[in-house]
């Protein structure tokens, strides 16, 4: 097995991974997921890098991410504080994207839930993770996940079984010290059974200064009336680069909720593919994004199909701009033929707060089914001058009323979080921005 | 309390051309004194009261005005709030997000920090507050929506009041306060104004009509007509305008 993928290996060099993939410290040597990264590898190294003459990546360039060479992150022991932390959670801790358990904490969890690492679930769960594991996913649209599949280090699998509600949100933590240069792929599962319920929360972020890379793919199954919270916070620090994957397939009656909050890195793409394959099924999609920093740049791709009758869509994005930052969104709900009483609807709302900073937003609609009620609507401005000088004809000074007009353009979306714990939360992690 | 000299302001519209909308106020207001300046539209009235305020939107082409000795055309509007500024705005600005009790807390706290006043606590503002929006007549549950949001016309009127009593300001200005308002309304607004008569404080009342004057008295009543003041006398004054109309003194420049 060793010799076969050494001689692949050497006949797709020169590649940026070919060191990477042989010694993977992280998932349990078998020979079925071998075969997998091998040829997940393989494929991604055929199509190569997506470039901006593809549609889908017409406003970012990732062509940088090609000239870089990769390297395992060291394990790393030493311990660390995490600056805000949620009172109640199971926690599951990665630092440098290796398993952490001292900082970890599932003495909350209900026996009769699978929540584990990727790399412990391949031993303990083989037949249960396999499926998820070898299904292939689509190369010309996420080469990310594929590559994903070539390089996965280690994440989390859950499994709520039928009927099971967890009342205790699930945190996994992904924190990055290591100072030099890496690659984590996170991999992130979760199967909500039928009527089962649960919340959890992905979050990336670190103390050092590395440019390092973050490609992570969570996918989320939700079966029939599962209910599905999930939250996703992207705070890594101003040089790395994240690229995120996020895939939700939904059985009849489920509601997913996904919140995306996106503040950190150079380079960010967020990409979340919501997949309604029966009737019935609603998702509840928003994000906010603050760019505070010269170069910084994120893209998030939201993307609904409606394959069934009845299905609710609704997205709420809104981003601040500042300095010379570029955000990207683009939304898009497809509604596939027959797919009857649709209901789908989407927004971006847009504050450039400098002269340079820049949005390219698209919200598109396409539908093949005649009996559908969709709306969209994008917009970019700045700051209401009428209000701002209103607060300021009060005795406000002119930077608390801005301050205040951003907070209100974000509590918009911020206000959607039902659950007050996790929503003051994500609003602290919201206002640690690095300038 | 107030002198402005040979005060002149343009704008530029949207063809970029500049438009002289005041061109040479002359007025002094005195401690404890009320003022109406009345007009046709299009006269300067809200402009006046704007650059009083502070409005960036406007050009300053020459003259001075004094607030209590100090420059007042040098400050922002937030520093001519501190100074004792107010300005009742004919349409108030609706502010989706921001939460009215927060932001009359942030306003009231603001204006003490920058007069070196201690800041009030959550509990005292709230023993005020309650006492003074009964005197505006607004529901408690205005202070819990966003600024003058959904609002009708009265209410957005009676929360800008509601904002004066709270700022306790030495000089008012009321840019035409009264218009869209019902007759009940129009006292309760009247009632608010003139419980902050005071010695110590001016006002001034920017208006279209006199029915405003029936219930705030003035002490004093000018006429802008095409940026200046043509014609100033007494309460008698918008009687004469009320009957005649403004042609006659418009005929007269």
């Amino acid at each position: 097995m060793i010799d076969a993928s050494t001689k692949d290996v050497a006949v797709l060099n020169p590649s940026p991974f070919a060191a990477l993939r042989l010694d993977n410290p992280f998932v349990p040597e078998k020979d079925w997921l071998q075969d997998i990264q091998v040829n997940q590898l393989k494929a991604f190294l055929h199509r190569g890098f997506p470039t901006q003459k593809e549609e889908l990546w017409k406003y970012t360039d990732v062509t940088g991410l090609a000239k870089q060479s990769y390297i395992w992150p060291k394990r790393n022991l030493e311990s660390f504080q995490q600056k805000i932390k949620l009172e109640k959670a199971i926690s599951i801790v990665f630092v440098n994207g290796y398993f952490s358990p001292e900082f970890s904490n599932l003495t909350a969890l209900p026996e009769n839930v699978i929540c584990t690492t990727i790399s412990d679930a391949i031993i303990q769960h083989e037949d249960r993770i396999k499926p998820y594991l070898i299904n292939k996913m689509d190369l010309n649209r996420h080469p990310f996940a594929v590559l994903n599949g070539a390089l996965m280090t280690d994440g989390v699998f859950i499994l709520i079984p039928k009927n099971v509600f967890i009342s205790v949100p699930i945190h996994f933590y992904y924190y990055n010290t290591q100072q030099t240069e890496f690659l984590t792929a996170p991999r992130n599962i979760i199967l909500a059974e039928a009527h089962s319920e649960v919340t959890f929360i992905e979050e990336y972020t670190s103390d050092n200064e590395a440019k390092y890379f973050t490609n992570a793919v969570t996918e989320i199954h939700a079966e029939e009336n599962a209910r599905v919270n999930h939250y996703k916070l992207q705070a890594e620090n101003p040089s790395a680069t994240h690229i995120a994957n996020i895939f939700i397939k939904q059985k009849q009656n489920s509601v997913v909720k996904s919140f995306n909050l996106s503040i950190g890195g150079r380079l960010a793409r967020e990409d979340v593919h919501v997949l309604q394959q029966e009737t019935g099924a609603e998702c509840y999609l928003q994000g906010f994004y603050h760019l505070t920093r010269d170069q910084q740049h994120i893209d998030n791709h939201v993307h609904v199909d409606h394959c069934a009758m009845h299905g609710v869509s609704s997205m709420l994005y809104k981003g601040i701009m500042r300095k010379k930052s570029h955000a990207v969104f683009n939304g898009k709900v497809f509604v596939h033929k027959n797919a009857q009483h649709i209901q789908a609807h989407q927004a971006n709302h847009n504050l450039l707060l400098s002269f340079d900073a820049e949005v390219d937003t698209k919200p598109e609609l396409e539908i093949y089914a005649d009996d559908v009620k969709c709306t969209h609507g994008a917009t970019v401005g700045q700051l209401d001058s009428e209000a701002l000088f209103y607060l300021r004809a009060r005795g406000i000074d002119k930077d608390q009323a801005m301050a205040l007009l951003t907070h209100a353009f974000a509590d918009e979306v911020m206000n959607q979080i039902k659950d007050e714990e996790i929503k003051n939360y994500v609003k602290q992690r919201a206002s640690h921005v690095e300038e | 309390m107030l002198v402005i000299k040979n005060l002149q302001a343009s704008i530029q519209d949207e063809k970029q051309k500049t438009k002289s909308i005041l061109r040479g106020i002359n007025l002094t207001v005195k401690p404890g004194e009320v003022h109406a300046i009345m007009g046709p539209n299009g006269s300067g009235k809200s402009t006046l009261a704007n650059v009083l305020a502070g409005r960036e939107d406007y050009q300053i082409d020459g003259g001075t005005v004094e607030l209590e000795d100090k420059n007042l055309l040098t400050l922002s509007p937030e520093e001519r709030a501190a100074a004792g500024l107010f300005l009742a705005f004919q349409y108030p600005v609706e502010i989706p997000g921001v939460n009215n009790m927060y932001f009359l807390k942030a306003a009231v706290n603001s204006i003490r920090k920058q007069r070196n006043l201690s800041q009030l606590d959550a509990i005292d503002f709230l023993k005020i507050i309650k006492e003074k929006i009964k005197e505006v007549g607004m529901d408690e549950k205005f202070l819990s929506r966003a600024v003058n949001e959904g609002f009708s016309g009265g209410e957005k009127k009676r929360n800008e009041i509601l904002q004066m009593l709270m700022l306790e300001p030495r000089l008012a200005i009321l840019d035409e306060t009264d218009s869209g308002l019902d007759i009940d309304a129009l006292q309760m607004v009247a009632k608010g104004v003139n419980s902050l008569r005071d010695p110590n404080r001016s006002i001034i009342v920017v208006t279209h009509y006199q029915r405003l004057l029936d219930y705030i008295v003035p002490d004093f009543v000018h006429v802008m007509v095409k940026g200046q003041i043509i014609k100033s006398g007494d309460k008698e004054l918008a009687l004469e305008l009320e009957a005649k109309g403004y042609g006659w003194l418009e005929s007269s420049i």
